[in-house]
């Protein structure tokens, strides 16, 4: 159902061929070399990056000790509802630790405004910048950004060196025409608006915690 | 002159003098700088990303009518609207026949510099509609019906107890200074727009057009509510905001957070390429693009001044000018603020009515040494003033005060004469006590400072002394 026309298209493209005719000198640039040093080990610079952002970061050993990290994430939180990523993967992790909230899960839609703590996977993490890298694939748009806690469960084999690497991720899996939405997070939500001063939460989660398996 | 240089000037004057307002805004650029020191140390070669950066949105332009169809193809084949706008007003009405097909009430907002260059919210609200600025610092200008005073930072030139006393007033609660409870407050108050929103608009930092999907970097997470909420989406943005790879990311995104704010990267760094998909959870049922020219294809068909468009908004050259850092953001009377807007308005607004920014630069060239995609800003300045007086648009007293000045400097007795004269002048206005008054011919220099002792003899008398003594 288009709205309307595509307004001044012609118009604007002639004008952008006309003006293109006339070369312009290209900009006074080096060689190309290295822009970021080489990551070494993957895990440490996570880590490393996520201490700068303020992303929690827990390192599990298999499906017990992530269990009782998402658990104590969970009981630190104050009441409220749990809106959790609908993969046979999260449902069987989260077997009995749901605490007593209520649970809704992605399949059921998406997260209300009174969601307190949402558990999603990612498609990815990047070491260099401690960024997990997401899709609505991952429990949907709102499920990053709506509740004041987001908990990531990913496993150490997801972790990329750097970003060039998440772009290439992120296209070899053809995310963007599988999703309407693609996207790297890198720690939980903030402003510095009043005189630069760092505040977290000012819409969207005030904690982002990554819960990282190692198997 | 013309108004907007006469308000520039009187506005200048009074800011610079406004030693609370020096205060706020040298405390903002100077975390600032720290924190942008910081984030370049991040990069193993700072000037290679710059590099890659420049070459990237030049690329991009010079192909631009092939990447925008190639961004408008894949766009439309997943079933979303691309509009294109010849100017401000198509771009605004586009927005409103949309809102009002649509039957929106509500529209919630994350910020975009060019809805402030086409002045959207004056036309929405006067059809009715509630539009809510969502990014903080621009929530803050809103409530005070203030233009943004910096293209990153909105609300730089307020302090805590300026904007404890406006919540206070525009919303009520407000029981200390501290950000962090003030942060809180504004988060109630916005959070029920965006449940509340039905119509998000945004801007966008890129348009990538291998993939279709627009990109918006934001922190507070305001961009990322505004396009998962509201059950339409229109992201708007200049036609030079292309880039052609998805890849070309990689670079940009860490260059445009360490050049904006210093951070490594933006929290949130997001791609949206449609509305939402049968398959998923949430999301707009429809997604919008507006392209706007406004201006841009005429900065592109001047091949001396074409770089200009490699822009990605960071806001570094406003930090960095020694102009801004004085006069501050609103005295600038443009959407675009520092040596970027003074280069840019003329473009976009006319080079009769805004040369006169072009003039307020020391030439210093600290804009063009930190712009992350190498714009040449402080030489565009120069050409600007060149093309002002070329079209006729300064002042006559101005050209007849340099063709005295040229007549006077070709010939060694006129300079001499009038050398002497000038010190002479000089020295009675100050016996008469006229120093630092109106009737002081250095009045404008005069009345903020005290005037130097010209020296009894002028560089030339002195020369002549010495060479003949020693010879």
């Amino acid at each position: 159902m288009p709205q309307t026309g595509n307004g001044s298209r012609e118009q604007i493209l002639q004008r952008v061929r006309d003006a293109l005719t006339k070369p312009a000198a290209p900009p006074c640039v080096g060689p190309p070399r290295p822009i970021f040093a080489l990551v070494g080990d993957l895990l440490e610079r996570f880590q490393k990056e996520c201490a700068i952002t303020l992303t929690e970061c827990t390192v599990t050993q298999g499906t017990e000790s992530s269990r009782e990290a998402i658990t104590s994430i969970l009981d630190s939180l104050p009441a409220g509802d749990f809106y959790i990523h609908d993969t046979p993967q999260l449902r069987s992790l989260i077997e009995g630790c749901t605490a007593n909230r209520s649970v809704r899960w992605s399949s059921e839609g998406p997260p209300l405004e009174t969601t307190q703590v949402s558990l999603t996977l990612a498609e990815g993490l990047v070491a260099l910048t401690g960024s997990i890298v997401t899709s609505s694939g991952c429990g949907g748009r709102g499920a990053s950004v709506v509740p004041d806690c987001h908990i990531v469960f990913a496993t150490i084999d997801q972790l990329v060196p750097d970003l060039e690497a998440a772009m290439a991720l992120i296209q070899q899996r053809g995310l963007p025409s599988k999703n309407s939405y693609v996207g790297l997070i890198t720690g939980s939500s903030r402003t510095a608006d009043i005189e630069k001063i760092l505040v977290l939460g000012a819409h969207g989660p005030r904690r982002l915690a990554v819960v990282l398996q190692n198997r | 002159m013309t108004t907007a240089a006469q308000e520039f000037l009187r506005k200048a004057d009074e800011k610079s003098f406004d030693l609370r307002h020096r205060k706020t805004i040298r405390q903002g650029i100077d975390s600032y700088e720290s924190a942008h020191n910081k984030g370049k140390s991040r990069f193993s070669d700072w000037e290679a990303a710059r590099d890659r950066c420049a070459q990237i949105k030049a690329e991009a332009l010079s192909r631009l009518d092939q990447y925008l169809i190639q961004f408008e193809e894949v766009v439309t084949s997943r079933g979303g609207y691309v509009f294109w706008a010849a100017n401000s007003e198509e771009a605004r009405n586009y927005v409103l026949e949309v809102a009002k097909k649509n039957n929106i009430k509500t529209v919630v907002k994350s910020k975009s510099m060019v809805t402030e260059e086409i002045h959207l919210n004056p036309l929405l609200e006067k059809n009715g509609i509630e539009v809510w600025e969502t990014d903080l610092g621009e929530y803050i200008v809103q409530l005070r019906n203030e233009p943004p005073y910096h293209i990153v930072t909105p609300a730089m030139h307020l302090n805590r107890s300026d904007i404890a006393k406006l919540f206070q007033e525009k919303i009520g609660g407000v029981q200390t200074n501290d950000p962090t409870q003030l942060v809180a407050l504004a988060r109630r108050k916005l959070r029920q727009a965006f449940f509340a929103g039905e119509m998000g608009i945004s801007g966008a930092n890129f348009l990538v057009a291998d993939c279709g999907m627009i990109a918006i970097n934001t922190n507070e997470g305001n961009g990322r509510l505004c396009t998962s909420l509201p059950r339409i989406h229109i992201a708007m943005a200049g036609i030079e905001k292309i880039i052609p790879h998805l890849q070309d990311l990689a670079t940009l995104w860490p260059v445009l957070a360490t050049a904006g704010t210093g951070q490594h990267l933006t929290t949130y760094c997001t791609l949206i390429g449609g509305a939402r998909r049968n398959d998923e959870v949430d999301g707009p049922e429809q997604f919008h693009v507006v392209l706007l020219d406004n201006g841009r294809t005429e900065l592109l068909d001047d091949t001396e001044q074409r770089d200009v468009l490699r822009c990605i908004r960071c806001g570094a050259c406003l930090n960095a000018c020694p102009i801004f850092r004085n006069v501050g953001g609103h005295t600038y009377g443009t959407t675009y603020q520092g040596p970027i807007g003074s280069v840019l308005t003329p473009h976009l607004r006319g080079l009769k009515e805004f040369n006169h920014l072009s003039f307020a630069s020391s030439l210093c060239g600290a804009c063009t040494e930190i712009c992350p995609v190498r714009i040449d800003l402080h030489h565009h300045l120069l050409q600007n003033r060149r093309n002002a007086v070329n079209s006729g648009n300064r002042p006559w007293t101005e050209r007849l005060a340099f063709s005295f000045w040229r007549w006077m400097m070709l010939s060694p007795r006129r300079f001499r004469f009038f050398g002497w004269l000038g010190r002479k002048l000089m020295k009675a206005v100050r016996m008469l006590g006229l120093s630092g008054t109106r009737l002081d011919p250095m009045y404008k220099w005069t009345k903020y400072r005290a005037a130097p002792d010209f020296p009894a003899q002028s560089f030339r008398e002195m020369w002549m002394r010495n060479h003949a003594a020693n010879r």
